[in-house]
């Protein structure tokens, strides 16, 4: 592989943002619509933004055997992206890594992400509750993981202008009673709430109200379901922004093509109708002087002297097949990294930046899932309407915190899919074929008789999916081995990861209220735990066997912190080693509650966005602002 | 009046200048039901693609359907505005195809038609532009020569909204009562977005829309989305169709005469099921799975009727529960449309069975279990 002569960009730009996912594209319409001009650099395609490049997608999705997060997502060999079928189980328990990432440690991460436009917002679930505020200090208040250097009420006004970016579809009081969450006095979001499932709503029937305890002399917990939030179309509230309303945005690359969500049933991994919001939503309305290149890698970022960065190097390729590519470099008075936190701690690693603290890579989380299943006594209607829409919240904080994590528990609306594989796998047992060979095994049922069980039992489904916070660790950590490259040459990320004793309990305690739940509802528990190729994440705990999956939510590998000495970046997500390099994401957050983390990562980047204009009108003056044509200074 | 003594279609306007508030009514009632008319062989064009092929024609046919919703919405608006009162789900609203287009000066046959040529064609007469006639009464029209066009019926109701509007006094013509108006937040960034009608302003306005968004503004190719939505503006509805037709789409310095010089769209004919445009439920077999689900699928357009009725008289927003129904005629459509005639002699033609529209009382009545009138008395 070669790289060609190095072309520079005669363009001198304001911002480089590296990324073209939720954070890069909210930012740069931040700094857009100011004024500044912002050079948006994209490792993998664009083809997305296009509607028959959506439909494509769709198409892909639709054919694809495994309808995993990244099945409808060409594969890029220039910007790989990893999979969670990267991951294999071994028949005694353990795992074996394949694809983009190397991985050494006792348990497997098991998220992946999107390296395309748009990001890993394009399978996203669309979930959206604030962190809870005792969230941003753990370790002040219950003595494991890491504080935040700012608190709840200092991000509230961000929680409120992501809400407006994503258009997010909630009910504030039901969040405030239901979750625990302060809202400004008579706060509305911007659209009505989704409606509830009809599980849920059988759900509530049966539980709320209800107590189970996580110890046989533990205190009682209540139970009540809670709507979730969600960045999707529904109804706008014409009370919204002192009664202005909120417009939703429509589909990106069709014009006038505005679905709400009518239940498709796929927002992971592809929305059909673009009623989730994705990031090329917020990209279609880029001010002119955003600039998106695509298929431009990052290979380094540029220092110059005192410390300053001077702008970033990447590598262009034509095809995504093939490794052919120029090398160019382009330069900004500010580089945002904005590449995810696993590529974003790959950068400044490999660039040997930002590392005085030695915490570049380290304390990588996600939010380990935990998944129960079982049947219900009567139909419950499941594989209609988005993934989850409501949960229950009561587990998320609170004096337990200090032995064991908490955890969210999202009711799961599309029956067995995420633990079981359902339908596909039902219909593969009823037919008689072989789970894990694929081949005919036996007699199976056909016609009728197959219509009629797969209709009795598949309407029965339900599942409970328990998110848990995974505190900072330093010893979780993403590395770079030379000897380990991507077809570009540039260094893959190699994982080291593992569930603390804190975590493990958490997941103990948490099966304890499954079992108790179980019982209020009536049901029927079919959850089981083995190990086999399809459970990598199996382990055993106190003598009990658990697997767990990932959630997509990694974060923490530039993290925020108070002092250059402990953490990579300040409050404004901005390097203590470097005052004009930013690196935004989940990989700034010193931990991430039991809340799905895209929400408060939107509001960290409208806030650095603020620092970052403050920054840019410092180093150039008022004046420059000032000549901005409609910039909004 | 029971079923048996009332007329089995709706009361035709007279060829004149609304003159009063009642005329008026009988005006805007039977903009509703034009309105509708062109819906069923709208959606027959584009539930006869076969699932997943022609995208662009799909879309684009999609588009308009939805554009046609809108128009019903705004008229329903203005006629709840004036104090009249919506009949959708009603028998008399539903016509038989193959039908006649009202309010032209040609006699244009609306059948029910696969994706095709011909479906194309009859949607370009439908939809075609024209000179705007003069009003009846008006110096450039003779006086006994009757309607020439939607676009002259149009702008009838617009010259009787005007006048009466000066003659009455704008507040007491728009004496309706606003909880009944359908607003934006049930119909949004499809082609435009339902307003509420309360005024002159806004009634003039949503009659502007209903004829650019079909004919285009001004002699040109395009609506004028952009100006009155802040939409991205698209060809009207008649410039729509004929890019499929013409497998050619309009780039933006195009004009009406020069016809569409932009990139080519990619169309395939053969990629439709063709139907019967006579098709009726009575020539499926009795007890046949096609039978069926033809039944199934006019009963289901009933309750989307009997939806859209709750929602114009009372009850905004149940428009909401629309998308659930329209998303079971689609599912009952692509069950339906994919069987060859149960008949040899038309399956040996290629044909396939296809929905009727044959919206009786009988239906109405089983979808009202559904959805519950509630219209008052």
């Amino acid at each position: 592989m070669s790289a060609g002569p190095a072309g520079r960009d005669a363009r001198r730009h304001d911002v480089i943002v590296v990324g073209a996912g939720m954070a890069g594209s909210l930012l740069a319409k931040q700094l857009g619509d100011q004024g500044w001009r912002v050079l948006v650099l994209e490792a993998g395609t664009r083809t997305l933004d296009t509607w028959p490049g959506y439909l494509d997608a769709l198409d892909t999705y639709y054919a694809a055997t495994a309808k995993v997060p990244n099945a409808p997502y060409r594969p890029n060999a220039a910007a790989p992206s990893p999979s969670v079928l990267d991951l294999e189980g071994l028949p005694a328990g353990g795992y074996r890594a394949h694809g983009y990432f190397l991985q050494n440690g006792p348990l497997p991460y098991s998220s992946d992400y999107l390296r395309a436009t748009g990001g890993t917002a394009m399978h996203w679930m669309g979930i959206v509750p604030r962190m809870h505020p005792e969230d941003f200090a753990v370790r002040r208040r219950y003595g494991y993981g890491r504080d935040w250097p700012i608190g709840y009420d200092d991000l509230e006004p961000h929680y409120r202008a992501a809400e407006r970016a994503l258009g997010v579809a909630g009910d504030a009081d039901e969040q405030r009673e239901g979750a625990g969450l302060p809202f400004p006095p008579g706060y509305v979001y911007p659209m009505r709430a989704i409606p509830r499932s009809y599980l849920d709503a059988v759900l509530a029937h049966r539980l709320d109200g209800a107590a189970v305890r996580e110890r046989p002399d533990g205190p009682d917990t209540v139970l009540r379901v809670v709507a979730t939030p969600h960045a999707r179309n529904g109804t706008p509230d014409p009370r919204y922004d002192g009664g202005r309303g909120h417009r939703p945005a429509g589909a990106a690359g069709l014009p006038n093509y505005g679905e709400r969500c009518v239940g498709n049933a796929s927002c992971v991994p592809i929305c059909p109708v673009q009623a989730k919001y994705n990031p090329l939503k917020t990209q279609a309305t880029w001010s002119p002087r955003v600039t998106l290149v695509d298929r431009a890698v990052v290979s380094r970022v540029l220092t110059a002297a005192n410390g300053r960065v001077r702008g970033v190097e990447y590598q262009r390729y034509d095809d995504p097949a093939t490794p052919a590519h120029t090398t160019r470099t382009a330069e900004a008075d500010i580089v945002v990294l904005a590449a995810h936190a696993i590529e974003n701690a790959r950068l400044l690693l490999v660039s040997r930046l930002a590392g005085s603290s030695g915490q570049v890579g380290r304390n990588l989380m996600d939010h380990p899932m935990l998944l129960t299943w079982g049947l219900m006594d009567q139909q419950v209607g499941p594989f209609r309407g988005p993934g989850s829409t409501s949960g229950l919240e009561s587990f998320r904080t609170g004096p337990a915190r200090g032995t064991r994590a908490p955890f969210r528990i999202e009711i799961g609306n599309w029956g067995w899919s995420w633990p079981a594989g359902s339908p596909g796998t039902d219909v593969a047992r009823l037919l008689g074929i072989d789970a894990d060979t694929g081949r005919p095994r036996g007699r199976g049922v056909f016609g009728k008789k197959l219509r009629e069980s797969l209709g009795r039992d598949l309407g029965r489904q339900f599942s409970l999916q328990f998110a848990f916070e995974q505190e900072a660790e330093s010893r979780n950590r993403v590395t770079i081995d030379p000897s380990h490259r991507d077809p570009l040459g540039n260094p893959r990320p190699v994982l080291t990861y593992d569930l603390s004793e804190h975590v493990k309990r958490g997941m103990a305690a948490a099966r304890t209220v499954s079992d108790q739940i179980f019982r209020l509802l009536g049901a029927e528990d079919r959850t089981g735990y083995a190990p086999g190729p399809l459970a990598p994440g199996w382990f055993r705990h106190d003598g009990r066997d658990y697997v767990f999956n990932g959630a997509g939510h990694g974060g923490g590998t530039h993290i925020m912190g108070t002092t250059a000495r402990t953490s990579v970046v300040d409050q404004w997500q901005r390097c203590w080693d470097h005052p004009n390099l930013y690196a935004v994401g989940c990989g700034s957050m010193p931990s991430m509650g039991t809340s799905n983390p895209s929400l408060t990562m939107a509001a960290l980047a409208l806030r650095s966005g603020e620092r970052i204009h403050r920054d840019l009108r410092e180093l150039k003056g008022p004046a420059t602002v000032g000549r901005q044509q409609g910039g909004r200074p | 009046m029971t079923a048996t003594t009332r007329p089995s279609v709706l009361a035709e306007p007279p060829f004149r200048v609304p003159a009063d508030r009642a005329d008026l009514h009988l005006f805007l009632q039977a903009a509703l039901a034009l309105e509708h008319l062109t819906i069923p062989p709208y959606l027959t064009a584009m539930y006869t693609l076969r699932p997943g092929t022609n995208r662009p024609a799909f879309y684009a046919v999609r588009a308009v359907v939805l554009e046609e919703m809108l128009h019903m919405a705004l008229v329903a608006n203005l006629l709840n505005a004036v104090g009249g009162e919506v009949l959708v789900a009603d028998p008399r609203f539903v016509t038989g195809y193959p039908a006649l287009l009202p309010y032209s000066r040609d006699r244009i046959t609306v059948a029910l038609r696969h994706f095709g040529v011909t479906a194309l064609e009859t949607f370009l007469r439908i939809e075609q532009p024209e000179f705007m006639s003069g009003p009846p009464g008006h110096p450039s029209t003779r006086g006994d020569e009757g309607w020439t066009s939607i676009g002259q019926f149009y702008g009838t109701i617009r010259e009787g909204v005007l006048r009466l509007s000066a003659e009455l006094g704008e507040r007491r013509l728009f004496n309706g009562d606003r909880a009944l108006q359908v607003g934006p937040e049930h119909f949004y960034n499809s082609g435009g977005e339902v307003f509420a009608v309360t005024d002159l302003a806004s009634a003039l306005k949503a009659l502007r829309v209903i004829t650019e968004q079909g004919e285009g503004v001004n002699m040109s190719v395009f609506d004028s989305d952009d100006r009155i939505f802040g939409e991205a503006r698209e060809p009207a509805h008649y410039f729509r169709f004929n890019e499929i037709l013409q497998q050619r789409s309009y780039a933006p310095d195009d004009t009406p005469a020069g016809g569409p010089t932009g990139p080519a769209v990619d169309v395939t004919w053969h990629d439709a099921y063709p139907i019967d445009p006579g098709a009726r439920v009575a020539h499926y077999p009795p007890g046949s799975a096609v039978r069926r689900a033809a039944e199934e699928f006019n009963e289901v357009y009933a309750q989307l009727l009997c939806v859209l009725e709750s929602a114009f008289t009372g009850a905004p927003r149940a428009i909401g529960d629309a998308a659930p129904v329209m998303l079971r005629l689609r599912h009952l459509a692509e069950r339906l449309y994919r069987n060859p005639h149960p008949d040899p002699a038309k399956r040996a033609r290629g044909l396939h069975a296809s929905a009727t529209y044959e919206v009786t009382e009988r239906h109405f009545e089983r979808a009202r279990r559904f959805v519950p009138r509630r219209r008052a008395g």
